[in-house]
């Protein structure tokens, strides 16, 4: 089947990735990358947007479990799909598939740990917002947020692993409404 | 605008290298993330770091403003203005509120900014190690390892032998108690704007190829000893000839004519600022 999208490579990568930036910089916050993911298709407009954003030939990813994603982004971003142990962006579509992914994820090196993963996690629709405090570089002292219960236990799983910092990983999560939200290593998130 | 370049002159693939490094470099605070440098037809000296992150970062509902040493009138900063213009046709201000983002060397503006804006600092030597170890991947090894006495023993002897620490600019900062980072060419009085800012701050070296980053809200502390703090410059006594302000950074300024010395705001769009109001 061939799609056509009007996604474009130079003012919405760099739109979407001004959004990337601030959800970054600025933890728990939600940014909108609807007007720019609605000009691609599939059923993964969001991940494909932030693929097309950051994603080329010289990294590599892995979207576990899910050939048509997969294919599409080779196909729009020329990156390399490898194993999860081996790849720079990891692109989950369900969250049961996390508490394996995070134990096989790179975490980079104390010496190297921009050679970590980030992870794209999508959110779905329906699930019932909790109360979170988050703490950390980018949040403003101690800042309440309602996050979907999925980043929520996300959180807490990536928690788990016991990162030695510098070491870690960041995730992206997509949520319903085309929005970003990002918590990168260094931010905690403790029950409200 | 110029067609023959493409928009903000960089190909997609090198603004998507330094987009990936910008965000790596804010996900580990104060952490010299490494990228793939490209050449620009830029002179020498002003180092082509912090314009490689402005190009990466811009579109066009930004607004540009562009420092060297507080003026925004210098040629340096005119020239890199108006190569950004021409290849993105970005509108471009002197006023720091109006910015999105700010491009500068050895200086923060005297302006408080907010957390919309983007200061993107230009740094010549990225390692604030180097100072005590030459080799790189010795000085990788000791970030890796918070490997930092032998930073601590040049204050502390810089201290015995002078009665103070002498660094003037470059004063190194720990970042979140884990990275020590050069904070870039700004004076000692620009320190404490990195620490809990509202704002983002980009570092980049060109030449050796680093990207840093400091988001908002991050605590960034100038090293010092409990029984000698950190102390940034002190104008006082002294005063802007121009505007009166006695709270900003004062260039000194000697008149050979007269054997004069005076003062006047670094920060000379703020200087301007305030005189006319
Ligand atoms: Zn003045």
């Amino acid at each position: 089947m061939k799609q056509l999208h009007t996604f474009d490579e130079v003012f919405d990568s760099q739109k979407v990735f001004r959004h990337l930036l601030e959800a970054m910089a600025n933890p728990g916050r939600r940014c909108d990358i609807r007007s720019q993911s609605e000009k691609l298709f599939g059923d993964d407009p969001d991940m494909l947007a932030v693929a097309m954003t950051l994603l080329d030939a010289g990294v590599s990813f892995c979207a576990p479990q899910n050939p048509a994603l997969t294919e599409q982004i080779v196909l729009l971003t020329h990156a390399k799909s490898v194993p999860l142990e081996q790849a720079d962006y990891v692109f989950l579509s369900a969250q049961d598939q996390l508490p394996g992914m995070l134990a096989s994820a790179k975490r980079g090196t104390l010496e190297n740990p921009h050679t970590s993963a980030t992870l794209i996690v999508k959110v779905p629709e329906g699930q019932a917002g909790e109360q979170v405090l988050l703490s950390g570089p980018g949040v403003d002292g101690l800042a309440a947020a309602v996050v979907p219960s999925d980043v929520k236990q996300a959180v807490a799983l990536r928690d788990r692993q016991d990162y030695e910092y510098p070491q870690g990983i960041d995730f992206i999560f997509l949520l319903p409404e085309s929005e970003l939200l990002c918590i990168p290593r260094l931010v905690r998130m403790e029950e409200c | 605008m110029m067609d023959k370049y493409n928009y903000a002159f960089l190909d997609e693939g090198s603004k998507r290298e330094i987009r990936r490094s910008v965000l790596k470099a804010v996900a580990i605070p104060g952490y010299q993330v490494p990228f793939g440098s490209r050449e620009l037809p830029i002179g020498r000296g002003w180092g082509t770091g912090g314009i490689q992150l402005t190009l990466s970062l811009i579109g066009p509902e930004d607004t540009l403003k562009v420092i060297d040493q507080g003026s925004d009138e210098s040629v340096n900063a005119v020239n890199i203005k108006k190569f950004v213009k021409m290849c993105t046709g970005v509108p471009c201000t002197t006023r720091t509120q109006e910015a999105t983002i700010i491009q500068t060397r050895h200086r923060i503006p005297e302006v408080p900014m907010t957390n919309g804006q983007i200061l993107v600092l230009q740094v010549p030597l990225p390692e604030p190690l180097r100072i005590v170890e030459p080799q790189e991947a010795v000085t990788k090894k000791m970030h890796a390892e918070s490997d930092y006495a032998p930073i601590w023993l040049q204050l502390y002897e810089s201290l015995i032998k002078y009665g103070k620490v002498t660094i003037s600019a470059e004063y190194p900062c720990l970042v979140e108690d884990r990275y020590i980072m050069n904070p870039s060419p700004i004076p000692k009085f620009d320190n404490s704007k990195l620490h809990d800012a509202e704002c983002l701050y980009l570092f980049g070296a060109g030449r050796e190829k680093k990207i840093y980053a400091i988001p908002p809200h991050t605590k960034v502390v100038s090293l010092a000893f409990d029984d000698v703090p950190f102390e940034k410059e002190s104008f006082r006594g002294k005063k802007c000839r121009l505007c009166g302000s006695t709270d900003t950074y004062l260039d000194e300024i000697f008149d050979s004519a007269t054997g004069e010395r005076y003062y006047q705001c670094s920060d000379t769009s703020y200087c301007k600022e305030v005189r006319s109001k």
